[in-house]
């Protein structure tokens, strides 16, 4: 009974000492290293995620467009890290907007990548965890 | 050879492996398998470059993109 409590509680620190040492790697990789070179390899990412319309229409304008896999329904994406994401209607107006987000902090270009490939993927599925929001 | 990117917050972190190579192989499924059961989205690009979701680790995939899960912003 006791040696079982004992094991228990080993193998509870041996967690407790990886995951503290998992979180303190992953704070002083973050500190040590530039934000720009961060960015820049979530754009690469990006950019090589990104068909080439939408890449040519990104590069030009700072977003670029994508269709709803379930609806067929239009939404642009533009470069940032929420409230980004906006509804098409027929006549190319926006109509609505749309935030969800990859859990954890990323940067804007897996942002990005991660909402186009949710509504090329799962349109639904994203549309169900998002938040609306009213635009102006 | 394949690599398996996951998004982080150095902008993704990339594992290289050698598809023909059995011990490689086997880690990069475990890998698969642990992000995957944390809540991560796998997905690859077709030959078209569409973006697609796979549920199960497929060894010939050359590249694997993880998304961590979604929230609402």
């Amino acid at each position: 009974m006791f040696g079982r409590a004992r094991d228990f509680a080993t193998a509870q620190c041996r967690e407790l000492v990886t995951n503290s040492a998992r979180w303190a790697k992953a704070f002083s990789d973050w500190f040590r290293e530039p934000g720009r070179a961060r960015e820049a390899r979530g754009i690469k990412l990006l950019r090589e995620w990104l068909s080439p319309e939408q890449r040519a229409q990104y590069d030009r304008f700072g977003y670029f467009d994508v269709t709803g896999c379930d609806s067929g329904k239009r939404y642009r994406i533009r470069h940032g890290t929420g409230t980004n994401i906006y509804e098409m209607d027929d006549a190319g107006q926006t109509r609505t907007g749309w935030c969800f987000v990859p859990d954890g902090y990323l940067v804007a270009g897996d942002v990005v990548l991660a909402q186009k490939i949710a509504l090329e993927t799962d349109e639904v599925g994203a549309l169900t965890v998002a938040k609306h929001f009213v635009l102006r | 050879m394949a690599v398996q990117i996951v998004m982080d917050h150095n902008g993704d972190t990339r594992h290289v492996f050698d598809a023909n190579n059995a011990k490689e192989l086997a880690r990069a499924e475990k890998r698969f398998r642990e992000l995957t059961g944390a809540g991560f989205t796998a997905a690859t690009r077709t030959g078209s470059g569409d973006a697609k979701v796979i549920r199960k680790f497929d060894p010939t995939s050359e590249e694997t993109l993880f998304v961590p899960r979604l929230v609402g912003g």
